[in-house]
């Protein structure tokens, strides 16, 4: 009976000390900087490369270009940009190929929904996701 | 004479102690086994089908999701062997971060093992003492790669990220306070009769039995193999490192939890040395094509990951996806000998037995 009763005080012993939980969701969860969440997209800054929509693993990223509305410039603007969360599985690897920053990762995981719907994010919900954002992008 | 007859009894795959989605099908004899079927797949997401429409950098988030609960040795086999073929040259420093992360994800596999280990044989307390420790070394990795559970922090070439400042020395902190806890937790179960009693004899097997079963890992070594592939056939950098490979001749689950949580203590001592010696500075990424294409032919590496031998092997018809890859997952092998282990034992050895067997059914399924 040797072992139980040593084991016993351990167990006492630990009693008393600093609780190790954290109180989400009573208060925020603190995440490292590098915390891959939630995509932000910039719509501006978008070349329509593709480049995110190939280089997804799942493909869930859909998006189309229309021409510029200055006929001076050249090249695309972004036109729709859609992002399936029910089957992002928030891997980086669109924020790591995208040649101007234009989507990048936030803080934010909070994705629940009461509808499948509702995980289908658009352009304006991705540009408005702006809290929290990632500071440094790349290594 | 009291009159029994044979019963069917379905285990799983909602058993709390299956640990996944694990099925078993047994045919009992009042409480005594007298055949066990194991049924898997209820995990099963195709991973080598799918990752022969994707580029191998695409492939590596897929490799997390196998064996989840140390997704950086996964990552590191796929890219290893991508390197192998590519005869890439990985720059020091990364490797030195990809050991640090492996031998981490190490400690927090053994963790997680030893936790719910004990709570399928009835002790509720160790798995809330693992999983605090578990949670700093997830909260490290967290730092490192940005992500708890599924890192996808290595590239072919290296790794994505440097270390964060003072993350080295947040690390090397983290090493003292490990080796004091393990101490605690020796006291709090290694010694207790009931535990002993319960493990001690149980799901017992010999040296040939595990070599023919294909065994590896813990489940070989409790049985007096000393093999591991980071001291047998060292890769990355693991012959700069002076560690022991534990071993245990009982080849009982008393064994295989002794040499697991002897293998925490080992792990310890690798990443005491790999922070001493971490180069102050160096790349992280070798010189690497944009667009990843491994040259026609094909390779097979294989790596000590904490559950066994992982092996990778890649058929590449030199294009961008590969023509065939395959992944010897060693729950999978570990499992097979399962239903030997549990003819004639009794249904709570049963769950004693599977327990011991360290299995991972994203990793079993694939």
């Amino acid at each position: 009976m040797l072992g139980l009763a040593k084991g016993l005080k351990y167990t006492l012993k630990n009693l008393t000390r600093e609780k190790p939980t954290y109180e989400y969701p009573h208060e925020p969860l603190p995440l490292p900087d590098r915390f891959r969440g939630i995509q932000k997209f910039y719509p501006e800054k978008c070349i329509v490369c593709n480049q995110c929509a190939n280089i997804c693993p799942t493909d869930c990223i859909q998006l189309t270009g229309k021409k510029h509305p200055d006929p001076a410039k050249k090249g695309k603007i972004i036109d729709t940009y859609d992002i399936n969360f029910e089957i992002c599985i928030l891997c980086d690897l669109c924020t790591e190929v995208c040649p101007t920053e234009a989507i990048i990762m936030t803080n934010n995981f909070e994705l629940s929904e009461y509808s499948r719907d509702e995980l289908f994010k658009n352009l304006e919900w991705l540009d408005e996701n702006d809290e929290n954002i990632r500071k440094v992008n790349k290594a | 004479m009291l009159r029994t007859e044979e019963m069917l009894l379905n285990v799983g795959p909602q058993h709390p102690s299956t640990h996944g989605v694990f099925r078993l099908v047994l045919k009992i004899d009042g409480e005594i086994i007298k055949e066990a079927k194991p049924v898997i797949g209820y995990l099963h997401r195709g991973t080598e089908k799918l990752a022969e429409d994707l580029q191998y950098t695409q492939i590596i988030p897929y490799t997390d999701r196998m064996d989840y609960v140390s997704a950086m040795t996964n990552n590191y086999v796929l890219c290893h062997a991508v390197e192998t073929m590519m005869d890439i040259k990985v720059p020091e420093r990364a490797e030195y971060l990809r050991v640090i992360a492996m031998e981490l994800g190490r400690v927090a596999s053994h963790l997680v093992w030893w936790g719910t280990y004990l709570l399928d044989l009835g002790a509720t307390s160790p798995l809330l003492y693992a999983f605090r420790e578990r949670e700093m070394i997830i909260n490290l990795l967290n730092e490192l790669s940005g992500a708890r559970l599924t890192f996808n922090y290595m590239r072919v070439g290296g790794v994505k990220w440097d270390a964060p400042e003072g993350w080295i020395e947040k690390v090397a902190e983290f090493i003292p306070y490990m080796r004091e806890q393990l101490k605690g937790y020796h006291t709090l179960v290694t010694g207790n009769e009931i535990f002993l009693n319960r493990v001690k004899g149980i799901g017992k097997y010999t040296k040939e039995e595990a070599i023919n079963f294909s065994l590896s890992g813990a489940n070989l070594r409790c049985t007096g193999v000393k093999w591991d592939l980071r001291k047998n056939e060292p890769y990355s950098i693991y012959d700069r490192f002076d560690f022991d490979v534990p071993v245990q001749d009982g080849g009982d689950a008393w064994a295989r939890y002794q040499v697991r949580l002897a293998e925490i203590e080992e792990s310890l001592k690798i990443l005491e040395q790999a922070c001493e010696q971490f180069p102050a500075e160096g790349d992280i990424l070798a010189k690497v094509p944009k667009i990843i294409k491994a040259p026609k032919g094909e390779a097979f590496v294989r790596i000590e990951s904490p559950r066994g031998e992982i092996g990778c092997y890649i058929a590449s018809d030199g294009k961008k996806e590969p023509y065939r890859l395959k992944f010897r997952r060693p729950s999978f092998y570990n499992l097979q000998i399962l239903p030997k282990l549990l003819e004639g034992e009794s249904i709570a050895n049963l769950i004693s037995i599977l327990g011991a067997v360290d299995i991972i059914l994203g990793e079993v399924d694939g």
